[in-house]
């Protein structure tokens, strides 16, 4: 029905302005990281019930890649920030 | 009127009547009735009949809990079934009918569900009909399903509008009775921005209905004063009619505001339902409490009502329930009926109070018999009397209505909806959610808060102290402190030994002796008993019933109520029509048209359009004479490759890349190279997915040595933009490179064929042959003498010499035209979608049929493209897996059927020859088919194992939906022009 | 050589226009096709430090001509029309730190206003359009709707409205949508 996540751009936005990629905890790794690393980086992922870090797109609005820390049971959103901030590879 | 609307009282306005029918016959009633208060004060106790047993119901209650009283509203696409008409709002020229009845609700033939109610207990769906097994679908259920239900929807389209809305607010207050009253008036006073929502179409709550006194002021006069203050504040909107259903994430309440339910002269100018999306920064839940039924035999009988409700009738709309009422109540509610009915000269013939130490300080006429209880209610269509046990000894009371009281139960319906789980009170004898949580507060008698001035007292305490944390600080009570004076006894949760069934819950037919063999069979869990008894599953969610029957479970189970628990609570709170939640979505409005700055020029030059995502693209242009699309198809290949055509590819995604590292940026997210593009070059290029697939494809042009033109396909536009955004700010931050998406900046003009550069070069000022502009030029050009600047690169698509003209969107149309104009001479014909696919698949250039997620570029014959030479792209690390350089991938062929006035289809697989048609034996699949006019037949590409090693074997086309088999034989996927002598002409 | 009149089309030169909805409100809402002057995207080179004043030299001076977007995006925006010469010669005063797009073409400005414009454009946007926050001047990218749009608030009644070219005239036929209730008249004027 609805919900809001607080882009640090733009405010509160309804999540139909944003598309959501997936986990955020994972780093690229190197290219030459070798076939484990690659493996786990683009086939693994974890599951967890709780607190998750997931790449949020605010496609809608500033088109900022963000990084959305929120619970997987509750949907609280414990922080917002720009991916650009965070270091996605390894 | 009839007898049962008393001359004087009520909140009704005498002077304006509203003429309504109900099964066709007609009625009449005042502005300020609703559909239940009318159709009492028109005598219609019995308004319709019960879900299962068809037994004859009546109005039980005077709000959103009524699980009886459910009428069909309107007619044709206006039908609305199942509504409430205690929630119907009257108006004149409402058309309203009972439902589950046949023929009539007097006469109802599927009473005789009646009898055989010793099959129709608990759990009867799983065990009465188990045999034989296939009598179920043709024989039960049909019979079932006619002789049980409910209303029935429309087949006409609704011909009313819908829409959502956003609201904001720092604090909404849900529910407009003394506690919801109390916070918005002291939000407001504070400045706040405060949203009052209210179901009722006239706010106020009990404040509406009791006639008790606060301090000095009737409860009515402290109302009209409060919504007058509330009025006058800039900053309160209230909203009536209006169901808050939902708490959401982010703070957000759905809710349903009622717009033009209440008219039967629709506006067509404003929508008749509304659904609001609230987003506040804190809430107050003052959605008051439900009065509990009590269970005994007979207690569905029309006339039977519950306390609070006659109550509620009684001096809003100033209807008496009978001649002569029973009071059978656990509690002081009551004694508060009794009063306001003897006060209106009614006479009540008997207070049971089931607790044996009723209150003494009652001092009306009505005889009270403490510790009595109600065993039975006697009657048929309508209520005769009562069975009254008085200690062990039963004794018959005439009454024509009964009002009943068990308590109160808070209404936490909302607070509940985002995990919060309800708790037992044993001091509120009822069920309870936390008081606070995140954004949430719940006030009054929804929080357990009996007395109306403490109610009064505590909404607005909270509001205080909530606004006071939002920085509100001059924040203050608007109601001075009140103790709760309201006392809980404990709950009566059935009455022993009665005669009749005794329900739990009315809507689904559910009575007290299901619970016990629920119980008994071992389905004594309350989410178990749900399912088994279906008790609180009906269109109420058991508003009324889930209490008792937690009760009931409880002491079957010989626990506390805390330790039966409750169901889980979820939006929405009382049934949404499909309208509202569709919204304006509708129609042309249920998803936009994008439209190409050429969809004019198509459109006029006779396109036909084909809907491509949202864009609407020319799929041909038939010309007089053309009967089918093949002819103008075939006509328009032929053409192009004899003369020149025009089209347009304006909806390619476009995106201009700036910053010093933008060539690195492309080398990484290509597989092949990109780093050493020349500045005025264009460079066909290939995406790749981490995962080693290809992604997407089309051209990049370096325009200056930090700003590249990069085309995508339509249909991955968006897509594309997304992934470079994320390449560039998650991966790579350090990068300086920016886009922006060009797309509807410039129409995008193809000019294919032989004659093309002549064609062009007259628009041109530069020279465009092909010395000065060779094959992958790109450039920024000159047109019409300066009179424009555009962008030409020479890239085909179709094989043919061609260029691709790009031009400022609001020129697009007059640079089309000239191109028209200046092509005449040399046979140029506009072109759609259907003859550049015939075109690309005689050329073997892929799209998405081909790039469908599953290839990788070795795949398409791309192997040598990718370069990885680079130390990283996008897809490197994972090309290299043993399963992405398997010898039997499927990889790019051309088919052709061996005789050429055969057929097949896109999607068709491939067998060996003689293989026959299984799982084991397919060698893979049609990508793409046409017909081709230069060839004189179908042609395909097709994914096919070890593809490239197989040209001139010969194989069966097999598909299996339409059992088609054709022989063809797999060859190069290049069918026209191999050695591209047109391309470079 | 051609010679050929370069007709220039608006993108809401098919767009439907009139009065519509209500007949007498005292809240009338005016929907009105601006000029295709010119719109300017504007985006920060890496590293390129505090922009906005550097900006707004850009701009024609029109008191609300330089609209931020995102973090190192602007649109900048007139009724007139440039010339490629007028272009590159903002570009080279942003020279390497940032760079320009020009989207006159791609985005379309449309001006609604009316004392009920925020009760209209609330139907279509999940932004908090109250004045306390959302002041002259401001701007958000935000969807109404199905469709993204860049709003900015041009007076306590009147906003304007930017959208992508192709999609003009299906938010124009929804935004009368959502206006009928207070009346609207629509005019494409161009």
């Amino acid at each position: 029905m609805a919900s809001l996540i607080a882009c640090p751009h733009c405010g509160p936005r309804p999540k139909e302005e944003f598309t959501v990629k997936g986990d955020a905890a994972i780093a690229r790794p190197a290219a030459d990281a070798g076939e484990d690393a690659w493996y786990a980086y683009v086939y693994l992922r974890d599951n967890p019930r709780g607190r998750h870090k997931e790449y949020w797109h605010h496609t809608s609005g500033c088109r900022r890649w963000l990084v959305v820390e929120r619970d997987t049971l509750t949907h609280v959103v414990y922080s917002v920030s720009d991916a650009s901030t965070q270091g996605g590879t390894a | 009127m009839s007898s049962f609307r008393l001359s004087k009282g009520g909140r009704i306005d005498r002077a304006r009547p509203l003429d309504f029918t109900f099964d066709r016959k007609p009625m009449q009633g005042f502005v300020g009735d609703t559909l239940a208060s009318a159709l009492l004060a028109n005598g219609r106790q019995l308004v319709g009949r019960s879900f299962k047993y068809h037994r004859p119901r009546g109005i039980l209650t005077a709000g959103a809990a009524e699980p009886n009283a459910l009428v069909t509203i309107g007619e044709g696409g206006r039908t609305e079934a199942n509504t409430r008409a205690t929630l119907v709002e009257l108006y004149s020229g409402l058309k309203a009918k009972s439902q589950n009845r046949w023929p009539s609700v007097h006469f109802d033939l599927g009473a005789v569900n009646s009898l055989l109610s010793p099959f129709l207990g608990a759990g009867f769906y799983y065990k009465t009909f188990m045999w034989p097994a296939a009598f179920w679908e043709k024989v039960y259920e049909p019979i079932i399903r006619k002789a049980a239900g409910l209303g029935r929807a429309t087949y006409e389209p609704d011909p009313d509008s819908y829409e959502k809305c956003w609201a904001h607010c720092e604090l909404l207050v849900i529910g407009a009775g003394p506690a919801g009253l109390a916070a918005a008036l002291t939000a407001g006073r504070a400045g706040a921005r405060v949203i009052l929502a209210d179901e009722g179409f006239e706010p106020g709550g009990s404040l509406l209905t009791e006639t008790a006194a606060i301090g000095e002021k009737a409860a009515a006069d402290l109302l009209g004063e409060t919504l007058a203050e509330l009025a006058s504040l800039p900053n309160v909107r209230i909203f009536s009619r209006t169901t808050v259903f939902g708490w959401y994430d982010g703070n957000v309440f759905g809710a349903v505001e009622s717009v033009q339910k209440n008219t039967a002269t629709i506006d067509p100018n404003r929508p008749v339902e509304r659904l609001w999306r609230l987003a506040a920064r804190h809430a107050i839940l003052a959605s008051g409490a439900e009065e509990r039924p009590l269970v005994f035999g007979g207690n569905d009988l029309p006339g039977v009502m519950m306390a609070g409700a006659m109550r509620s009738y009684l001096n809003r709309q100033a209807i008496a329930p009978g001649k002569s009422t029973v009071i059978f109540t656990n509690d002081e509610s009551g004694y508060r009926t009794a009063t306001d009915l003897e006060a209106a000269g009614l006479e009540v013939a008997a207070i049971a109070d089931s607790r044996a130490g009723a209150p003494s300080s009652w001092a009306g006429r009505a005889p009270v018999f403490p510790g009595a209880l109600i065993q039975d209610a006697k009657g048929g269509k309508a209520l005769t009397g009562v069975t009254m046990i008085k200690g062990g000894t039963p004794e018959a009371i005439e009454a024509d209505a009964l009002a009943m009281s068990g308590g109160w139960s808070p209404i936490i319906h909302l607070a509940c909806h985002r995990g919060a789980r309800p708790v037992w009170s044993d001091a509120k004898a009822a069920f309870l959610a936390p008081e606070t949580q995140d954004g949430l507060t719940i006030a009054g008698s929804a929080a357990g808060v009996g007395a109306l001035e403490a109610c009064l007292a505590d909404g607005a305490e909270k509001a205080g102290s909530v606004l006071r944390n939002l920085g509100f600080s001059n924040a203050s009570p608007a109601f001075a402190p009140a103790p709760d004076t309201a006392t809980v006894t404990k709950p009566l949760w059935y009455v022993r030994g009665a005669k009749a069934k005794a329900f739990v819950d009315h809507q689904n037919d559910v009575h007290l002796k299901d619970l016990g063999l629920a119980v008994s069979e071992g389905y004594g869990h309350v989410e178990l008993t749900k399912r088994y008894t279906t008790n609180g599953m009906a269109t109420d969610q058991g508003k009324l019933s889930n209490i008792n029957a937690i009760g009931i479970l409880a002491e079957a189970r010989k626990v506390s109520p805390a330790d039966v628990g409750t169901t889980t609570f979820r939006p929405f709170y009382t049934p949404l029509s499909f309208g509202a939640l569709a919204g304006s979505s509708k129609g042309k409005h249920f998803q936009p048209v994008r439209k190409s700055p050429l969809h004019d020029w198509a459109r006029k030059n006779g396109a036909v359009f084909v809907e491509t995502g949202l864009w609407y693209r020319s799929s041909w242009f038939p010309k007089p004479g053309e009967t089918t699309w093949r002819e103008s198809v075939d006509r328009e290949v032929l053409n192009v490759r004899k003369n020149a055509g025009i089209c347009d590819v304006s909806t390619l995604g476009k995106i201009e890349i700036f910053g010093k590292d933008a060539a690195e940026f492309l080398n990484r997210v290509y597989c092949n190279a990109f780093l050493k593009l020349p500045v005025g070059k264009a460079r066909y290029g290939l995406m790749l997915r981490e995962d080693g697939m290809i992604y997407d494809d089309g051209t990049t042009s370096r325009l200056s040595d930090n700003h590249f033109f990069m085309t995508t396909t339509t249909a991955y536009a968006a897509g594309v933009m997304n992934h470079l955004e994320f390449c560039a700010q998650a991966l790579w931050p350090e990068l300086d490179v920016q886009f922006a998406s060009s797309t509807d900046q410039w129409a995008q003009i193809a000019v294919a064929g032989p004659k093309s550069r002549t064609i062009l070069q007259t628009l041109v000022d530069e020279d465009i042959s092909d010395a000065a502009f060779p094959f992958l030029g790109a450039r920024q050009v000159s047109l019409f003498g300066g009179k424009l600047t555009g962008r030409l690169f020479r890239i085909s698509f179709s094989g043919e010499l061609a260029y691709e003209l790009a031009v400022p969107a609001g020129y697009g149309e007059a640079v089309a035209d000239a191109i028209m104009q200046a092509g005449g001479p040399h046979g140029i014909c506009p072109y759609g979608v259907e003859a550049l696919g015939v075109m690309r698949i005689e050329k073997g250039h892929v799209t998405h049929s081909e790039i469908n997620g599953t290839v990788t570029p070795a795949d398409l014959g791309f192997a040598k493209m990718v370069s990885m030479a680079k130390p990283d792209f996008i897809g490197r690390a994972m090309l290299s897996r043993d399963g992405m350089v398997a010898q039997d991938r499927l990889s790019l062929v051309g088919v052709k059927p061996l005789d050429p006035v055969t057929t097949f289809r896109t999607g068709s697989h491939i067998l060996s020859e003689a293989a026959a048609p299984s799982l084991e034996n397919d060698q893979g699949y049609v990508t793409s088919s046409c017909y081709s006019p230069n060839l004189g037949s179908t042609i395909g590409l097709a994914l096919v194992k070890h593809g490239p090693k197989r040209h001139g074997e010969q194989v069966t086309v097999w598909n299996d939906l339409k059992n088609e088999y054709t022989k063809a034989v797999l060859c190069s996927p290049v069918f026209f022009d191999p050695e591209n002598e047109k391309l470079h002409g | 050589m051609v010679d050929f009149a370069l007709l220039h089309r608006s993108a809401l030169a098919g767009a439907k226009t009139g009065s519509f909805g209500a007949v007498s409100t005292g809240s009338r809402i005016a929907l009105t096709a601006l000029p295709e002057g010119h719109v300017l995207h504007v985006l920060a080179a890496h590293g390129s430090g505090a922009l906005q004043s550097l900006v707004a030299q850009i701009g024609d001076g029109g008191p609300y001509a330089v609209r931020a977007y995102g973090p190192g995006q602007w649109f900048v925006v007139g009724d007139a029309a440039l010339s490629a010469a007028d272009l590159s010669g903002k570009a080279a005063l942003l020279a390497s730190r940032a760079s320009i797009a020009d989207q006159s073409h791609g985005r379309v400005r449309i001006a609604i206003s009316g004392a009920s414009v925020e009760a209209v454009l609330a139907k279509g946007t999940a932004v908090d359009l109250d004045q306390a926050s959302f002041t002259i001047g401001h701007s958000a990218m935000t969807l109404i709707g199905h469709i993204s749009a860049l709003i900015t608030r041009t007076g306590t009644d009147s906003f304007e409205v930017m959208v992508l070219r192709g999609f003009a005239e299906s938010l124009w036929d929804d935004l009368i949508q959502m206006s009928l209730e207070f009346g609207v008249d629509a005019s494409t004027a161009d």
